[in-house]
């Protein structure tokens, strides 16, 4: 109780380098499971991206082996078929010519007691779903190309390789849980992790810019090494990464919720499976992988291993992470603003107090 | 202080104009197919048989057949649209989608042939029997008689379906109506033209109708009136064949003319005059439905192009419907949520956020429904589940603003002062992390399809507005506050933690 009123306040002091190490392994044995699950097991692509014909229709109470009997006869007696979101009977099959799809769609709508315009049918050619998945492809190595020089020129390359180390570690735990439960890959869901990418990575850029507006203030001092100044950074935007994940994922949440309540939502069920997953490795890699990474690469630096000696030498690097001393934190927010970051022409200039006031 | 308010009210008053104006100008979002339903197919040109891609002008030819033929069907605003070197054909709402998309689709030309012999019903029971003669003699312990098994042997091959026989050769197809007296019909090669100087070996194909369409009349019923081109290719080569069926002739014993398209019979009327000049009746108690399918299938049967339908998708409307309630009804929830969460955290504050959540959101709906109206751009659930999302995004701008005030507040400054300084620190913390999601979003609209496209761009217009709504009026209202004294006084009710927790 005490450590949530604290965190409301921000004034929790946690030892995140310290939990480096643990969450590294963690995470590495997210990403090996994920490999090997991808290798091993692969992933369930749906038919845009295989070509096939699915079917969808609603079906209160209707079993797999109910719609199993319903297909029998037709051409696609050995259709791959699901049970999804309770009511409805997605069956997926590679069918050729437009009679033998309205033959099982025909199937389909009496199993489910409606008419044949009742269920959606998609059919997608074989070399179609090549060009969608390298179109993707092809989109997200430009994505990261374009990034990465964004974050190198507006903060510094450093941080772009930690930014696109946390988002590949996202994007490879999150398809690895695809794979791993074996959840149909559709359009939502490539939606669905691109929208994670754009949000570890805005997640991955608050911290950073956190981290180095502290920087800019304190290494100047020559008192604390970067792994202390990352420190006081990452709890300084820890309130800002809950309360933002906790808003981002109610929104979600309700979708899955309430696509569980209508019959027809399933696609809306899907992206919020996907977002959530998302949302939540997300969240985590900015705070523990992102940072980490830069903590590695910025402790290398001559200055900053100067820092480190010296504090070696005095005997003053116990145990844990040092937190900054108050006068220095001080120094964080009294600091007019910082010389690295000045704001842009237009934004609003601090303004002189006026002497008269309103009241 | 003028600035601040200014920019406040200059922003609210734009939202409240712009919703205003939708609703004056009676603007709504515009539907993607995925949340009305209907059907939609993605058709792909086959390249020219010698690699080489076909030429812009072609496809554009080919998307005008397909506007006729959809238009022929009494669709409601059909889209067709190029993508690259694709069209993308939506049709809405359609009642029998499947069989739109195979009208679409329909690709192969149309031809013209002489009906040598049919199979009826009866002759179906003949052809049924050789069958299975030839499947008993597959087992030698059956020991039939060689002239029964022969006989049966040219039964079967007489009849057997040849679909995919080149147009100079004699083939047996099926009618598309499966209802129709005749079972199967042996067709003689569609006739060469009279002109071979113009058309090298060209035929009698689609090529030689100008129109058609249905009529009724209370003689006729429900008939199809064709109207042909003069001379050659034209009302000649067809007045030529009809000739020759109307008296019977060895390449025409049955006097029919079968009109073929895709490998099936559509229509195979009886000739009933040896020159039907350029006007032509096909009569034969159709429907009306009938007709006028038949009607269009001779005006726009063959395309310059053959198109590969690549991805074909209908939704059912009720489906459809559902799936937009429901991502109403999710965003209406979320939004519900994440404000009670923004109360109980922020206070005061959490009002803000939600009034500038309020004002992002007007604009947002102002820019939907117009783009819908004036671009024709519909809104797909990919982007209405980008709205989604961007509720938290959005919310995020506030959350870091709010966070850094904390924190200078905690640091030792005043409210007043903590105000004034974090705004710009948080507000390019923002603009960073915006454009970063905006260039995702640039890059997924320009570089992708479909739905992925839809997605990004709902996306990029709601970080854009983000920006807006954060700079213009959230910062500036927050300003306002600090400047009545109850915020300092009181800094509790703003979700500002005032003090240290006590030890």
């Amino acid at each position: 109780m005490k450590t949530l009123r604290l965190m409301y306040r921000g004034e929790q002091e946690f030892d995140f380098p310290k939990m480096w190490r643990a969450a590294l392994a963690g995470s590495a044995l997210l990403v090996l499971v994920s490999i090997g699950s991808l290798a091993v097991r692969g992933l369930n692509l749906g038919i845009e991206f295989e070509g096939g014909t699915s079917w969808e229709v609603i079906a209160p109470g209707a079993s797999v082996a109910d719609a199993r009997e319903a297909l029998v006869g037709t051409g696609a007696a050995a259709a791959k078929i699901q049970v999804v979101g309770g009511d409805s009977i997605r069956a997926r099959a590679d069918l050729d010519g437009a009679e033998a799809i309205a033959e099982v769609t025909a199937a389909l709508a009496e199993l489910g007691d409606t008419d044949t315009t009742d269920v959606n049918v998609t059919t997608v050619g074989p070399s179609w779903g090549n060009q969608i998945t390298e179109k993707a492809r092809n989109a997200l190595l430009w994505f990261f190309v374009i990034v990465a020089g964004y974050i190198a020129i507006r903060l510094e390359w450093k941080m772009a390789v930690g930014a696109l180390v946390a988002v590949t570690h996202d994007i490879i735990v999150s398809v690895g849980i695809y794979s791993l439960f074996q959840y149909e890959v559709t359009p939502a869901t490539v939606i669905a992790f691109l929208t994670i990418m754009g949000y570890s990575l805005y997640d991955t850029i608050v911290v950073y810019d956190k981290v180095r507006e502290i920087s800019g203030r304190l290494s100047g001092t020559g008192r604390y090494t970067y792994n202390e100044m990352m420190n006081l950074a990452l709890n300084q935007v820890l309130m800002r990464s809950i309360n933002t994940s906790i808003t981002s994922m109610l929104p979600v949440a309700s979708m899955l919720i309430i696509g569980s309540v209508f019959l027809g939502a399933l696609t809306l069920q899907e992206f919020a499976v996907a977002l959530l997953i998302g949302i939540l490795v997300g969240s985590y890699s900015s705070i523990f992988v992102a940072s980490s990474m830069v903590a590695f690469m910025k402790s290398r630096e001559e200055a900053n291993v100067a820092v480190m000696r010296k504090i070696a030498s005095r005997g003053l690097d116990g145990e844990g992470t040092r937190s900054v001393a108050a006068e220095d934190l001080s120094l964080t927010t009294t600091t007019r603003r910082p010389t690295a970051d000045r704001p842009r022409p237009g934004s609003a200039p601090p303004r002189p107090r006026k002497k008269k006031k309103k009241r | 202080m003028r600035r601040q308010l200014s920019f406040a009210i200059g922003v609210v008053v734009v939202a409240i104009l712009g919703i205003v104006y939708t609703f004056a100008a009676g603007n709504e979002p515009l539907l993607g197919l995925d949340l009305q339903g209907g059907a939609s197919v993605v058709l792909e040109p086959a390249p020219n048989p010698d690699g080489t891609p076909v030429s812009d002008e072609i496809l554009d030819q080919a998307i005008d057949v397909i506007r006729n033929r959809i238009d022929g069907l009494g669709v409601r605003e059909p889209e067709i649209t190029r993508q690259g070197s694709t069209v993308l054909v939506q049709i809405p709402g359609v009642d029998d989608q499947q069989r739109a998309i195979e009208l679409v689709g329909q690709t192969a030309e149309l031809r013209f042939r002489p009906v040598l012999e049919t199979m009826g019903r009866n002759e179906l029971a003949v052809f049924q029997a050789a069958e299975s003669i030839l499947a008993d003699a597959a087992d030698p312990a059956n020991e039939l008689d060689p002239d029964t098994i022969a006989q049966a042997q040219a039964e079967v091959d007489r009849w057997t379906l040849t679909p995919d026989a080149a147009a100079d050769e004699e083939t047996v197809l099926e009618p598309s109506d499966p209802a129709s007296a005749d079972v199967r019909l042996r067709l003689g090669p569609s006739p060469l033209l009279i002109d071979q100087i113009a058309n090298p070996n060209g035929r009698v194909t689609g090529e030689i109708v100008s129109g058609a369409i249905a009529n009724f009349s209370v003689g006729l019923g429900w008939y199809v009136a064709v109207e042909m081109n003069g001379g050659s290719p034209g009302a000649d080569d067809f007045n030529a064949l009809a000739n020759s069926c109307f008296g019977g002739s060895a390449t025409c014993p049955t006097g029919r003319i079968a009109i073929e398209i895709d490998g099936r019979v559509e229509s195979a009327p009886s000739v009933n005059s040896p020159d039907l000049g350029s006007q032509v009746q096909i009569t034969g108690n159709f429907t009306e439905g009938e007709a006028k399918d038949l009607a269009l299938v001779l005006r726009f049967g063959s395309l310059p192009v053959e198109l590969i339908p690549q991805e074909s998708r209908t939704v059912s409307s009720t489906l459809g419907s559902d799936a937009l309630d429901a991502g109403i009804a999710a965003g209406l929830i979320g939004i519900a949520l994440v404000s009670l969460y923004l109360l109980a955290y922020y206070r005061l504050l959490g009002v803000v956020a939600i009034a500038s959540l309020a004002v992002s959101g007007a604009m947002l709906w102002t820019m939907i429904a117009w783009l819908g109206e004036s671009q024709g751009l519909a809104l797909t659930l990919a982007g209405v589940t980008g709205m989604i999302v961007s509720i938290g995004v959005s919310v995020d701008s506030n959350v870091v603003y709010f966070e850094n005030l904390k924190e200078d507040v905690r640091g030792g400054r005043t409210v007043r002062s903590a105000v004034e300084r974090a705004f710009p620190i948080a507000y390019s913390t923002i603009v960073k992390a915006d454009v970063a999601s905006l260039i995702a979003a640039g890059v997924l609209y320009f570089l992708t399809v479909g739905q992925v496209k839809g997605f990004a761009l709902f996306l990029g217009l709601a970080t854009v507005l983000d920006l807006v709504a954060t700079y213009f009026f959230m910062g500036p209202v927050i300003r306002l506050m600090a400047r009545r004294d109850a915020m300092s006084q009181r800094p509790g009710r703003y979700g500002i933690p005032a003090g240290k927790v006590a030890t």
